[in-house]
């Protein structure tokens, strides 16, 4: 078991008390690892600190024709 | 063969013959009914069918009109929805197992309009189970089938909205969208699908798959009968906190602007999703007819897709995996695929959930800088290859990684308009060399359905794409 999966267990048992085998948290790991990647690189080139799920709203309507 | 002229007709068409007394709701439903019973065995579309309660319906509807009283444009329309809408009393199923017997404690927003404009509802039609799934499979209550070939998918997870409307056994039906769900099921059965801005249509009372991403929306034939049917589901409610109080334009009367002087963004993005020869001809012969008919078509400058894609999947997956936790806890009966989708969403750090949720402001307005700079709308294929066969789709008993790849690859131009959650159409535009549908996909500033409806109703105009029926 590699590190990714072995956390992924550590995640499914102390935190979720949920019971998965090696091979699906290793899927999983697999998995998490590139939805992951992709919002924190996303994350980190363009968020700040004032940055609020609710502005999704206000630009919407903002932008509205 | 009365009856099958009648079916055949579009809903706009019935009900204005109904509201001038040509017909009654009665035929209109009988003629529905007709063909139900030839093109239910063949597409699985319906779960349950209601024909007495119908019958009842239409003859109350002709009662009032007789009375002097109708309710709204619709009136006297039969319809059928996708069996994720509740009404109170009645059996839901969310196309799951699960739920086979569960009965609703309230009435979907989206029907309580409906039924006050006047439409009968002939049943509650087929779906991915809880709407995860955009092929059209359903392992708990049998697979929906193409109306143009009962060897392929339907699309979903809209499946029996998609089926039932192409087959003319319904003259419009309710669908959802939180991948593609409207589009694909319209795009790969030959109707119009119409995924509004997120907030203009109500999700009170309907199956969540997610509660961000969730977008309710009309199946129909023609562009003309969506922007009907959209003008009487949208529109503020108490019930749904996030619907938006934008007055709702009467869409029909909007439709006739023509396309002269729009601009509209086309390219084929194979930077973003390999497009088969056929669509990518069929979306070039769209645009051409378009450009015909006077609108400046412009090459489309489209974003990476990938941020967009994914954040949406670490949104569906983080919601669906928090609302289903009690029945996977219980191990509840869920097709594989049902399952598994969702159970990332138990490792996903909720940081990463709320990120997705703060970049979606960024996100729109990047697509906005970029893709809306300069043009009115874009346009992009709906599904970028033909249809497949459900064999080829099926996940469930052959999950190869070729199975796998096409499935993940159904949603990969419809998604990212849901985390954008700007509107989007699908429009009939052609058929590909096995005789099943493609679909066109116009996308629009928030709250601009109507001028996607323009364009669309101006291009059905031109073209006969949307006036075949399946045989």
């Amino acid at each position: 078991m590699d590190d990714k999966t072995r956390l992924a267990a550590g995640i499914a048992r102390q935190l979720q008390g949920l019971t998965y085998d090696d091979k699906r948290l290793t899927e999983i790991a697999a998995e998490v690892e590139v939805l992951n990647d992709a919002v924190r690189k996303a994350a980190a080139a363009r968020l700040t600190f004032d940055d609020e799920p609710a502005a999704f709203a206000s630009v919407m309507e903002r932008e509205a024709k | 063969m009365i009856n099958d002229d009648l079916a055949l007709r579009d809903l706009s068409e019935v009900a204005d013959a109904i509201a001038a007394g040509r017909i009654t709701s009665v035929q209109a439903t009988e003629a529905c009914l007709a063909r139900i019973a030839v093109w239910q065995p063949r597409t699985n579309a319906f779960l349950r069918l209601h024909k007495e309660k119908a019958l009842a319906q239409a003859r109350a509807m002709d009662k009032e009109l007789t009375a002097g009283k109708r309710r709204g444009p619709l009136h006297g329309v039969p319809m059928a929805h996708k069996d994720m809408y509740y009404r109170a009393g009645e059996v839901s199923t969310g196309g799951s197992a699960i739920r086979r017997n569960w009965v609703a404690p309230v009435t979907a927003t989206a029907l309580q309009k409906l039924d006050a404009a006047g439409v009968v509802e002939l049943g509650f039609l087929n779906m991915a189970e809880f709407a995860a799934g955009p092929t059209g499979h359903n392992v708990h209550h049998g697979h929906c089938r193409n109306p143009w070939d009962a060897k392929r998918v339907t699309g979903g997870s809209s499946s029996g909205s998609g089926a039932s409307v192409a087959a003319r056994m319904v003259y419009g039906a309710l669908g959802s969208d939180t991948g593609g769900s409207i589009r694909l099921p319209a795009s790969a059965c030959g109707v119009v699908g119409m995924k509004a801005t997120y907030g203009r249509v109500s999700r009170a009372g309907a199956v969540a798959r997610s509660w961000t991403l969730d977008h309710v929306g009309p199946l129909t034939r023609t562009v003309r009968d969506n922007a009907r049917m959209l003008a009487i589901v949208a529109g503020h409610d108490p019930d749904d906190s996030t619907t938006s109080e934008k007055p709702v334009p009467d869409y029909e009367t909007l439709l006739d602007g023509g396309v002269r002087g729009l601009r509209i963004g086309f390219s084929l993005p194979e930077a973003l999703a390999p497009v088969d020869p056929q669509i990518g001809a069929a979306l070039q012969a769209a645009a051409d007819a378009l450009g015909k008919l006077g609108a400046a078509i412009t090459p489309a400058k489209l974003p990476d897709f990938t941020a967009l894609y994914r954040s949406a999947e670490v949104i569906v997956k983080c919601e669906a995996a928090a609302m289903h936790r009690p029945w996977m806890e219980a191990d509840a009966p869920y097709a594989n695929q049902v399952r598994t989708r969702m159970e990332a969403g138990f490792f996903i750090p909720a940081t990463q959930y709320i990120d997705a949720l703060r970049l979606r402001a960024h996100f729109v307005r990047e697509f906005l800088a970029m893709a809306m700079d300069g043009v009115d709308a874009v346009m992009l294929p709906a599904i970028p290859f033909p249809v497949p066969t459900l064999e080829e789709t099926d996940v469930e008993t052959s999950g190869g990684p070729a199975t796998l790849q096409m499935v993940a690859r159904f949603t990969g131009l419809t998604r990212p308009f849901n985390t954008l959650g700007l509107p989007a159409l699908s429009v009939p535009c052609g058929f590909d060399t096995n005789g099943a549908p493609i679909g066109l996909q116009l996308i629009g500033r928030p709250f601009d359905e109507a001028l996607l409806y323009r364009i669309g109703h101006a291009y059905q105009g031109a073209t006969e794409h949307h006036k075949k029926v399946p045989v």
